[in-house]
């Protein structure tokens, strides 16, 4: 009498395939999960049992005994309850084991025997996707396993439904019609009146995956920029789009339809705590804001608000792209390779209108917490202004996301040759084959660089986005005065210069 | 323990009642002339037993009064004096020989002063450079050029240390090999601003640092105005560089005029929030120093034949230095619409009727030949080559 179901469990973003184990044997009737199931996977004893009988199904006056292999693994959250409910149905004989063998049975269930969906169902069928041909889940988590392909997906709504199926004594409850959802278009760039460096710098950041500073006064349209990157971002390849889902699908977010194919665009508030931000948790571990950002956006609006602490954690994931979070129990890894747009006010006041009010000491402490390792990361650092109320009121619209998407798309296919997926990513070895300077560029950036207006660190910087500004240009062959100039006016912020920072 | 003469007493009472929570040299000398002498004073501050003395607080006296008393039960006057000459502070008393002539027949004289370099140099003849601490980077520049050509001329250059054009100017005079002369508001071991920490040791090894506090002494508010006269009677000139319609610079400026020294202030655009002041004090007839020439003349210096100006070296396009050959009509589009007052790249396009790309080549041009520099709120024309 021992029955082996597959299963699978979430952890961080990643499932992982669980095989459980069901022996019904001799002894006081009883039931006792061994192999590192978490409280609420303990839970399922009773949930199991209730949902069982209340399906008018024989529950075993036997000692029941559970392994959830591999028993080292931690077991969390409720996912596992279907599988056990379908293996003591096998051990006892209600369900014939050949029915089965080659399914992995993902749900939770309630007392009166519903089959319920649980978080990050994409991870969990992906888990199992080696292991299996088919999936069995509640009917609401139908489309969202779907997203995984190669694996039949059956579902049901009750433990009544599921038996009767595997028995055939009735055929497959059919799968709920997928939702249609019309993905709203992304905020369009044209709706951005003046600003036309600001606008630019989307554009150099959409296409060569820089990483953004937007310092201005309040007011001054820097959300409005941001918030119109993502639109000009490329799709998301298949890879990418398939960790993105997962991620969103661990995070508790349903996909609506298939894969997430839209890089996405996180927006936190400069109060989340660092476990919001970079992910974990004591029980269940939760991928965080910049996993969820991953292959998009994060947008991070008063940088100097946030504290710096928080501030302090993005950069591992900036530096490294993943994120990994140690806790006792487990320690998992977490895909963050985001673009990070942050913006800023350049005093605490904003500066209010008519003039900053703010003391010397204060607005250098607020700068200061800006300055550093993770200003180092901005290869653009545009100064925004309040745009001119001409412009607001009657300017005329500036280009549209579609147009200047596909100046982007052009722009990351010709960067497609030099080995690396981005202009942001390529590498100062590099520089001077694939980002070389005319004469008079390279006169130029070293006049600045005499007065000490310019590092070292800091040519290598302009270097890679004027490479994209050429590559947006369709320009090959060294880069010439006017992209160097380019990169010159997007490369410095109130920050920096207030702080006398070469940039 | 040294040997204590009556001067010492006395100056060892001063110094160690200044130091006392809330006391000024206004309080100072009510108290003192009151008692006599300071060495008598510390005796009535000691028991408490002030009344009839003005002390310029109607409520809370008694709170006051309490308060020193218990500050002063601790205080021994000839170890105060003891630990101001081994930090290397004189504590000079208006008799003194080394007193500085300049506060001899000072209206609101101060009872002691604390004085950290070489007395001898507050002799020489000196000019205040003064401005607000939210100088532009253009004041910041000015400033430096008035203090080193004060210095080369051969003046010393008196400012207040602070940020901004304080900081400027005594930097100026340093690099020109002149001799600054810091007067502070805090104690002479309290540096403030802390930023400053450098230029206070620079001043006070190659020039002089004065101050009315004793050592410890936090840089309370109400030290601040106080400061101002006596760089303003220190000076033989005030120059304000930059400054809001209120602020220290302004009484500096008018404890200068109750004094007959002459202001001077530094013309600025009328849309700068930091030259409303100087423009005011312009209006109000104060001289104009367009440049250190400016300023000597108004001293009746004898300016040397040849010196050059500041605008005689501006040339009339407005651009110091070499404007670079190549970018042709943007780039002398683009510089003439630059001003002192800094613009956004949207704006400096706007003005000059080029298009944004054309805009940037052009400043980032300006920008290598250092005819423009970058500024918070965008760019600005470099006025001093």
């Amino acid at each position: 009498m021992l029955a082996s179901v597959p299963a699978a469990t979430l952890l961080g973003v990643t499932g992982h395939p669980v095989q459980v184990e069901v022996h019904v044997g001799n002894g006081l009737p009883s039931l006792s999960i061994v192999g590192l199931p978490d409280a609420s996977c303990r839970e399922a004893r009773d949930r199991v049992r209730a949902a069982v009988l209340s399906s008018d199904l024989d529950w075993p006056p036997h000692r029941i005994t559970v392994n959830l292999a591999p028993s080292a693994l931690h077991k969390l959250g409720t996912g596992l309850d279907l599988a056990l409910a379908v293996g003591v149905l096998v051990a006892t004989g209600t369900v014939p084991a050949e029915a089965v063998a080659r399914w992995a049975f993902l749900g939770e269930l309630g007392l009166d025997g519903s089959v319920r969906s649980v978080r990050g169902m994409v991870p969990l069928v992906a888990g199992v996707r080696d292991l299996v041909d088919g999936v069995v889940v509640a009917p609401a988590a139908a489309a969202e396993a779907g997203v995984i392909p190669g694996l039949e997906v059956r579902c049901a709504s009750t433990l009544t439904e599921l038996v009767a199926a595997l028995r055939v004594e009735r055929p497959w409850p059919d799968l709920p019609e997928a939702p249609v959802v019309e993905e709203p278009p992304p905020p369009d760039i044209a709706d951005v009146r003046g600003q036309a460096l600001g606008r630019r710098a989307m554009e150099i950041a959409a296409a060569g995956g820089h990483h953004v500073l937007l310092a201005g006064p309040p007011g001054s349209g820097k959300t409005l920029l941001a918030t119109r990157l993502p639109g000009l971002l490329p799709d998301l390849d298949d890879d990418v789009a398939l960790e993105v889902t997962q991620i969103h699908s661990a995070a508790g977010a349903t996909p609506s339809t298939g894969l997430v194919r839209r890089p996405p665009f996180r927006a936190p508030h400069h109060t989340a705590s660092a476990v919001a931000l970079i992910g974990g948790g004591t029980v269940a571990m939760r991928p965080g804001e910049v996993s969820c950002a991953h292959g998009g956006v994060l947008f991070c609006d008063e940088l100097g608000e946030f504290p710096p602490s928080v501030l302090d954690a993005l950069r591992q994931p900036l530096e490294d792209g993943v994120v990994r979070v140690s806790r006792a129990r487990a320690a998992v890894t977490y895909p963050a390779r985001f673009q990070l747009v942050a913006a800023t006010n350049p005093c605490p006041c904003g500066p209010a209108p008519g003039g900053c009010r703010c003391s010397e000491s204060s607005r250098g402490r607020y700068l200061r917490r800006l300055s550093g390792p993770l200003l180092d990361r901005f290869d653009l650092r545009v100064e925004i202004d309040r745009p001119e109320p001409g412009d607001l009121l009657g300017g005329e619209p500036g280009e549209p996301t579609s147009v200047v998407a596909g100046r982007v798309r052009r722009a990351r296919a010709r960067g497609a040759e030099r080995g690396v997926t981005c202009n942001a990513l390529l590498p100062t070895p590099k520089l001077d084959r694939w980002a070389p300077l005319t004469p008079s560029a390279r006169r130029l950036l070293e006049a600045l660089m005499r007065d000490g207006r310019l590092s070292g660190r800091g040519v290598e910087r302009i270097r890679r986005v004027a490479r994209t500004a050429a590559d947006l240009d369709g320009r090959d062959g060294p880069l010439d005065d006017e992209q160097v100039a380019i990169a010159l006016a997007l490369r410095s912020s109130a920050g920096t210069a207030a702080l006398g920072v070469a940039s | 323990m040294s040997r204590v003469g009556s001067g010492d007493d006395e100056r060892a009472a001063l110094a160690t009642m200044l130091g006392l929570p809330g006391m000024g040299p206004a309080r100072l000398t009510a108290v003192v002339d009151r008692a006599g002498t300071a060495v008598a004073a510390w005796e009535l501050v000691r028991r408490g037993d002030l009344a009839g003395i003005d002390l310029r607080l109607v409520q809370r006296r008694a709170e006051l009064v309490d308060r020193w008393v218990q500050a002063a039960r601790g205080l021994d006057p000839a170890d105060v004096l003891d630990r101001h000459r081994a930090a290397g502070v004189e504590v000079l008393l208006p008799d003194d020989a080394a007193w500085p002539s300049t506060l001899a027949h000072d209206p609101e004289p101060p009872r002691v002063l604390f004085v950290r370099g070489d007395v001898a140099l507050l002799e020489r003849p000196g000019v205040a450079v003064v401005g607000t601490r939210r100088c532009t980077a253009g004041g910041a520049q000015i400033a430096g050029r008035f203090g080193a050509g004060l210095a080369a001329a051969g003046l010393t250059v008196v400012s207040g240390l602070a940020l901004g054009v304080d900081g400027a100017a005594h930097r100026g005079a340093l690099g020109a090999g002149g001799i600054p002369v810091g007067v502070v508001g805090s104690g002479l071991d309290v540096v403030y601003p802390a930023r400053h920490r450098r230029l206070w040791a620079d001043v006070a090894e190659r020039g002089v640092l004065v101050g009315e506090a004793p050592l410890g002494a936090a840089p309370e508010r109400w030290r601040f105005p106080a400061r101002n006269r006596i760089i303003a009677a220190l000076s033989l000139a005030v120059v304000v560089v930059e400054s809001g319609a209120r602020g220290g610079s302004i009484t500096t400026a008018e404890e200068a005029t109750a004094r007959d020294v002459p202001v001077l202030a530094v013309p600025g655009s009328v849309l700068a929030e930091q030259s409303v002041g100087t423009n005011q004090l312009l209006f109000d007839g104060s001289g104009i120093a367009r440049d250190v020439p400016d300023v000597l003349a108004a001293l009746g210096v004898q300016v040397p034949v040849g010196t050059p100006r500041l605008f005689d070296v501006l040339p009339a396009d407005g651009l110091p230095g070499d404007v670079p050959a190549e970018g042709g009509g943007a780039v002398g589009a683009v510089a003439a619409v630059l001003s002192a007052v800094p613009a956004s790249v949207e704006r400096v396009a706007a003005a000059a009727d080029v298009s944004v790309t054309d805009a940037v080549t052009a400043l980032a041009r300006l920008e290598a030949s250092g005819a423009v520099r970058r500024v918070p709120g965008g760019y600005e024309r470099v006025a001093v080559p």
